[in-house]
């Protein structure tokens, strides 16, 4: 991909990624669900979603699932809150671009 | 490389990351090979690279989340603070709306920016949690190695002395017991002497024969008495009283080794 994807923008997907899911989602999930969007290696996520989770952001939580416990991500308030802002801020930042390049003249 | 060498290596690579984090990441990367599958095993490993890359981004997150502001994204090191700078401006009119409770903020710099540092200073363990037992370990091996620099020239000059005192005192008991034998073994060389005096002066001096004979009989017997007896008092109390020394000796290093 040519755009960079910065640290905000990643954990705002993964945000988006985790918050679709009620019941919370796992690694392996997440990462083949951002991927579908955007290019990132296995490795990448791993340290977002601790990040996240150090933040308040996402809490885990392990279920158990084929007689091991399986380490789940969950959207907190604060997470949900946090995706907010971002979705706003996208949305300005995206449509300001998108002006630019779509033939407007004005930012 | 399979997964056993792959997660194995990974181990080994977090050594140096606190254990919370070790495990944290160790759980992911466990959990992702179960979810992907045996059949996919090979692939994973593949697309994760290397556990050295794997290793290296978590070190790298955690190295950047002690700075507080850098992270670390798929192309690399970024610092937040640098994205914040690229977000447009005149925020705080639009976003006035927004109340989150905990901070109540104006402008999204601002909630990021309180958000963030709140974050990293309850959780992050460069702030509070692992720090310092690490630090502490450092300190007390300085101050074992201080205390051997500052130390030596007075304990070894000291432990020297120690033992040649030990060694003095073993050998005063030693000659001690020595010389009761021998002086006990004198006795009988000189009463079998008198007793031979006597004999030769029985011709002479009849009356000072048999006293000289008599003396030098009482004389032997007392002698070899005294020499079974010396050797004996020996046999029985050297050891005990060497025992009784090692005992003194020993007596701390084994409350030492008790506590």
């Amino acid at each position: 991909m040519v755009f960079n994807t910065g640290a905000a923008l990643l954990d705002a997907i993964v945000l988006a990624v985790v918050s679709r899911e009620k019941e919370g989602t796992y690694g392996y999930k997440i990462t083949q669900d951002v991927r579908t969007t955007i290019e990132v290696s296995e490795s990448t996520l791993y340290p977002v979603l601790r990040r996240l989770q150090k933040d308040e952001c996402l809490e885990v939580y392990d279920r158990q699932i084929d007689g091991r416990n399986r380490r789940y991500y969950k959207i907190t308030v604060k997470g949900t809150a946090q995706m907010d802002l971002y979705r706003t801020e996208w949305k300005n930042y995206s449509s300001k671009i998108n002006h630019l390049f779509e033939g407007g003249i004005s930012v | 490389m399979n997964r056993i060498e792959f997660m194995t290596e990974l181990a080994a690579l977090l050594q140096d990351v606190p254990i919370e984090e070790r495990r944290d990441a160790m759980k992911y990367y466990n959990d992702y090979f179960d979810d992907a599958g045996e059949e996919n095993e090979k692939q994973v490993v593949e697309e994760l690279e290397s556990p050295a890359k794997v290793a290296a981004t978590i070190k790298a997150d955690l190295l950047s989340s002690a700075r507080e502001h850098g992270e670390f994204t798929e192309k690399g090191y970024t610092d937040s603070r640098f994205d914040h700078r690229d977000m447009p401006a005149g925020k705080g009119e639009r976003d006035g709306g927004y109340q989150y409770g905990q901070n109540g903020y104006d402008g999204q710099n601002d909630y990021r920016g309180g958000f963030r540092e709140e974050g990293y200073q309850g959780h992050g363990y460069s702030g509070d949690g692992q720090t310092p037992p690490r630090s502490s370990n450092a300190l007390k091996i300085f101050l074992i190695i201080m205390l051997v620099i500052v130390g030596a020239p007075f304990i070894i000059p000291f432990g020297i002395a120690v033992i040649a005192i030990i060694f003095a005192f073993g050998l005063t008991i030693l000659t001690v017991f020595a010389s009761l034998v021998i002086v006990s073994v004198a006795v009988v060389f000189v009463g079998v002497c008198v007793f031979i005096a006597g004999l030769v002066s029985l011709v002479p001096q009849i009356a000072v024969g048999f006293a000289l004979i008599g003396t030098g009989m009482i004389l032997t017997v007392i002698g070899i008495v005294a020499t079974v007896a010396s050797v004996r008092l020996c046999t029985i109390v050297l050891p005990g009283i060497f025992r009784g020394i090692v005992w003194v000796i020993g007596r701390p290093f084994h409350r030492k080794a008790v506590v």
